[in-house]
């Protein structure tokens, strides 16, 4: 018996860190630093080379996650997230550029849906006959369902969660307006206004960044409530160049959205 | 006692040993080849990812499916790491030249990886169309800890793997070293293809190797890619196992 105490404790001590009601992503420092900030008693852990912060935020254990930019930091933070901290929601949130002349910055996005807009097929063309990627062929991102193993397309992205949305809807952003809307996400920074209005239209996106789809589509493979803010920091519509100071906004709107977010069961 | 063993399981689930290989290809195709030659073999799944366990040659071997596409390989590598913890991960299946010297059949192994999906594009106002070939790379930005990103336009291939892969062949003779570009993308435009290697050095274009090289590298893992130029599933196969016969 004392040995077999003895191995319980070892496992014990190896296992995944204890669960989470909510883990809330961003991408850089300031991104996390007002969440960070709000969280009671908080503890800081490093898992390799991703750092989280658990503590405690209005009736929700929260881990955040630092997950660094972009498809390669965000998807392989994301599922060490989800493996140690099993959430019952995830919320990434963050920064983005505006798509869409209506949106100014610190304006903000609850996504409806999320996607993967970067991925395409070109029409083949002969050297010296350029390149045009408003004729490019979208390709929607691809995931098994874990129920029968069938592997499906999701041109439309991933649907917000939409318990969370209905809060966050109700949920005050203290320096812009807030709405729901379609993010978009690959590693690009589009500046040339006519890809930007091709890219609302073509997949209805109010705004983009690098790592909200992305995670939805892993969120999904797991079964695990999603949702994303995005705070507008650079408007080209308004000749607004990126502004890193507009993370606050979304940092202090996904506070008080936790704040108003009621204890939470496992599905919406 | 039932219940204990169960408890006891899953308690040092994460406990597992360690694993030699990590093989990852694209599709179903390219990898039965190497699950049929698995003795004890076993399957594993994990939300929408599979492993194949088992040993290979007298190697312990883990085989998953990428998809083709950089989320699911990055996802299936992450999970096949924290629960196999592979000394080496080899990815490998077909490409599309880049490098105009290449011809299919040709084999490459990678001397690095570029994952070549990011980009800016300049300040352009409306209906003064894109211009991709006046794009700027965006690179990735791995985490290297203490909230710290750094910018790296490629990521390194293991030395030794690397060593003993050059002195494989392919269907047309020698493998050749090279720079194994990926991202989500089929390229055909010729100017676009140029412009791509011209701004990243890759020598052909996959669905997955860099984003796979980028994880593995967040994770602390060595990894070669190996690939085929227009290749078929069979002809990829083959050179994973001279790989792996290669390296015993």
């Amino acid at each position: 018996m004392k040995y077999f105490l003895l191995f319980l404790c070892v496992a014990l001590a190896v296992r995944a860190a204890e669960p989470v009601d909510v883990l809330v992503q961003g991408a850089e420092n300031k991104e996390v630093a007002e969440i960070v900030a709000a969280l009671k008693e908080p503890k800081k852990l490093e898992i390799g080379v991703f750092s989280f912060w658990t503590g405690r935020i209005g009736p929700h254990r929260v881990a955040v996650s630092l997950t660094g930019q972009a498809l390669i930091n965000c998807t392989v933070s994301t599922l060490i997230g989800i493996e140690e901290f099993t959430p019952k929601l995830i919320v990434n949130q963050g920064t983005s550029g505006a798509q869409v002349p209506y949106l100014g910055l610190h304006d903000i996005i609850v996504g409806r849906r999320a996607l993967d807009y970067g991925n395409f097929i070109t029409p083949v063309r002969g050297a010296g006959q350029g390149s045009a990627p408003l004729a490019w062929t979208p390709v929607p991102q691809r995931l098994r369902l874990p129920a029968n193993g069938a592997l499906v397309a999701f041109p439309d992205g991933f649907h917000g969660d939409a318990a969370a949305m209905a809060v966050a809807l109700r949920t005050r952003n203290p320096m812009g307006r807030v709405f729901p809307g379609v993010i978009g996400s690959a590693h690009e920074v589009n500046l040339e206004m006519d890809r930007v209005r091709w890219s609302a239209r073509t997949f209805g996106m109010d705004v983009e960044e690098m790592e909200s789809g992305h995670v939805a589509a892993l969120a999904h493979a797991y079964g695990i409530r999603y949702i994303a803010f995005r705070v507008v920091s650079d408007a080209p519509y308004d000749g607004v160049p990126f502004y890193a100071q507009a993370a606050r906004a979304t940092g202090i709107f996904t506070v008080n959205f936790l704040e108003n977010l009621a204890p939470l069961t496992t599905k919406s | 006692m039932v219940r204990l063993l169960a408890l006891l399981l899953l308690l040092f689930a994460p406990l597992r040993a360690s694993t030699d290989v990590l093989l990852a290809a694209a599709d179903d195709a390219t990898l039965q080849p190497l699950i049929a030659r698995l003795a004890n073999p076993h399957t594993e799944t994990r939300a929408s990812w599979t492993f194949w366990l088992g040993t290979l040659g007298g190697k312990s071997v883990v085989l998953t499916r990428t998809e083709g596409d950089p989320l699911n390989a990055v996802a299936a590598a992450t999970l096949a790491i924290r629960r196999y913890a592979p000394k080496l991960v080899v990815s490998y299946g077909s490409a599309r030249a880049h490098d105009p010297a290449l011809q299919p059949g040709d084999a490459i192994v990678s001397e690095v990886f570029a994952a070549f999906d990011g980009m800016v594009s300049p300040v352009t106002s409306l209906d003064g169309g894109a211009h991709p070939l006046k794009w700027e790379r965006l690179p990735h930005a791995p985490i290297q800890g203490k909230e710290v990103e750094k910018y790296v336009l490629t990521f390194p291939a293991d030395a030794t793997a690397l060593a003993a892969a050059k002195k494989l062949s392919g269907p047309r003779g020698a493998v050749i070293p090279g720079t194994l570009g990926s991202a989500n993308q089929v390229n055909r435009e010729a100017d676009r293809i140029a412009w791509i290697r011209a701004t990243w050095g890759t020598s052909c274009e996959d669905g997955e190797s860099a984003h796979l090289a980028g994880a593995a590298q967040l994770l602390g893992v060595p990894i070669i890619g190996l690939r085929i130029i227009e290749g078929t599933p069979e002809q990829a196969a083959a050179l994973a196992l001279k790989f792996m016969e290669a390296s015993r």
